[in-house]
């Protein structure tokens, strides 16, 4: 055989070979109903899965630039109003939610019981690093009521009789909170009565709890922790009714004494509020306290602090609303300058910035009754505010 | 079984999948959130122990708040939520609490 004639046969070979594998490849294109079903479903599941993962993160939040911080002084002016509303806010402070949290700029975190005090300190030291504006850090450190009693044991309220040794827990307290990097402390408890724990409240009268609730709160201050008086107007540690979400209690004069002895000796940093329908020396006119302008408005004109709500997504109160928008204005409406928000899913907290900052725009809130807030929190975090 | 047949089978697997990922992100709540209890087979409680002494709580709300706030949840006779060991605070709450608490935003 000629070169020319083995050239062609080896042609001819590779042509074949060639509609052979083509032919082979198209039958296996031939896909059924049910692969083709299959592969669809497969793709389905991988484009849903990703979005609940991206929902779920809260990468959806978009990122924005904190040009209005320069060191340790904010230009309030170039704040937009959304990191204001934002900052108003303190949410559960989950590792899973650390970058959403972040992205939406909130003003602080709650910690709940913690395996050791290194976790508290890396989850702490975590989420001041990654944030321009420093972050609140909360607990609710009251002394039978401990989330650190894994590690850290802490003598109960209700067994602190003298001045000294008050102010010594609430030292001793406040070094310990300051030692894990928190900076904020729910305590100390001022409602007189305690018939569900038994162990939250100081004992002896209004008096004696008020002076009680001043040494400890003296000792939280020396060492730089911020203090809360709870729950205000009071009587919300009392038994009520299983079958009614929303309690109401009939606020009698003693229940206030302790609000007015420490804000009269300017003495405390911030007042919880509850959500407790009142009546009595507080008439909160069928509104849970939190959500009435009456009884956070009133305080207010007394109180230059900061008021903080009590969490906002227990179904009690958001039952007394139509929809979870109408509760998230009450809530900033009625002029609490912290609210404790702790849903886990950073698309509904950043839901209801959405839904203030609107209300703001449309003039149904002021923003000066935000800036005025936001003011005090930057303030308290140690800021300078133009 | 054929492959046809495990083809079938796995579709409809999928499905489900699907489903159940398309509930989550559109966020579809089955039993409307805050009124679960009606739909609970036993009444819900909730109980504080404090140094061997149990009291009653009746807010519901409040009661699932506090237990999330502990370390764990650990189902005895009734689901038992505390942080660390010996005389710690604890909450107690039976079977239909502890369902009615799982349901609330602050739990998932």
């Amino acid at each position: 055989m000629s070169k020319t004639e083995d050239l062609a046969m080896r042609k001819i070979k590779f042509k074949r070979s060639g509609k052979e594998k083509s032919s082979v490849k198209s039958k296996s294109r031939r896909w059924n109903v049910q692969e083709k079903i299959f592969l669809f479903l497969v793709v389905v599941i991988l484009i849903l899965g990703s979005l609940n993962i991206v929902k779920a993160k809260g990468w959806l939040i978009p990122e924005s630039k904190d040009f209005f911080v320069q060191g340790k002084t904010v230009d309030l002016s170039q704040m937009p109003l959304e990191k204001k509303i934002a900052q108003m806010i303190i949410v559960h402070g989950s590792t899973w939610n650390e970058g959403a949290w972040k992205r939406l700029g909130v003003g602080g975190i709650h910690l709940f019981a913690l395996a050791n005090a290194d976790i508290y300190k890396e989850i702490i030291q975590g989420y001041q690093k990654r944030s321009t504006i420093p972050l609140l850090v909360s607990a609710d450190f009251e002394g039978c009521l401990n989330p650190f009693s894994n590690f850290h044991q802490s003598t109960a309220v209700s067994e602190i009789n003298t001045h000294e040794e008050a102010f010594n827990k609430g030292k001793e307290d406040g070094k310990f909170m300051k030692g894990l990097g928190f900076t904020l402390n729910f305590a100390p408890v001022v409602d007189l009565e305690d018939e569900i724990w038994k162990c939250r409240s100081f004992p002896g009268d209004e008096k004696e709890v008020s002076e009680l609730a001043e040494a400890y709160i003296l000792g939280l201050q020396e060492a730089k922790i911020i203090s809360t008086a709870k729950h205000y107007p009071g009587g919300t540690l009392v038994g009520n009714d299983p079958h009614k979400q929303l309690v109401t209690a009939t606020i009698k004069e003693q229940d206030l004494y302790p609000y007015q002895q420490l804000i009269g000796s300017e003495v405390i940093d911030s007042i919880m509020v509850s959500h407790l329908i009142t009546n009595g020396a507080v008439n909160s006119e069928g509104y849970p306290s939190v959500a009435s302008e009456d009884v956070v408005g009133a305080l207010k004109g007394e109180f230059n602090g900061l008021v903080i709500s009590d969490e906002i997504q227990m179904a009690g109160l958001r039952d007394f609303y139509d929809t979870l928008d109408e509760m998230y204005l009450a809530v900033f409406k009625s002029g609490n300058d912290l609210i404790l928000n702790f849903d886990e899913d950073p698309l509904e907290v950043y839901r209801m910035v959405k839904v203030v900052e609107e209300a703001v725009q449309r003039g149904e809130i002021s923003e000066e009754r935000i800036d005025n807030s936001v003011r005090k929190i930057l303030t308290v975090k140690g800021l300078v505010v133009e | 079984m054929s492959s046809k047949k495990l083809l079938v089978i796995t579709n409809v697997s999928l499905l489900l999948v699907v489903a159940l990922l398309a509930l989550i992100f559109f966020e579809v709540q089955l039993i409307p959130l805050g009124k679960a209890t009606a739909t609970l087979k036993e009444e819900a409680s909730c109980q504080v122990e404090w140094h061997g002494e149990v009291n009653e709580f009746l807010n519901l709300d409040q009661c699932c708040l506090e237990a999330r706030k502990q370390l764990s949840c650990e189902q005895q006779e009734r689901w038992v939520c505390q942080t660390g060991q010996g005389e710690v605070l604890k909450y107690q709450l039976n079977e239909a609490a502890y369902e009615y608490c799982q349901r609330q935003r602050i739990w998932r």
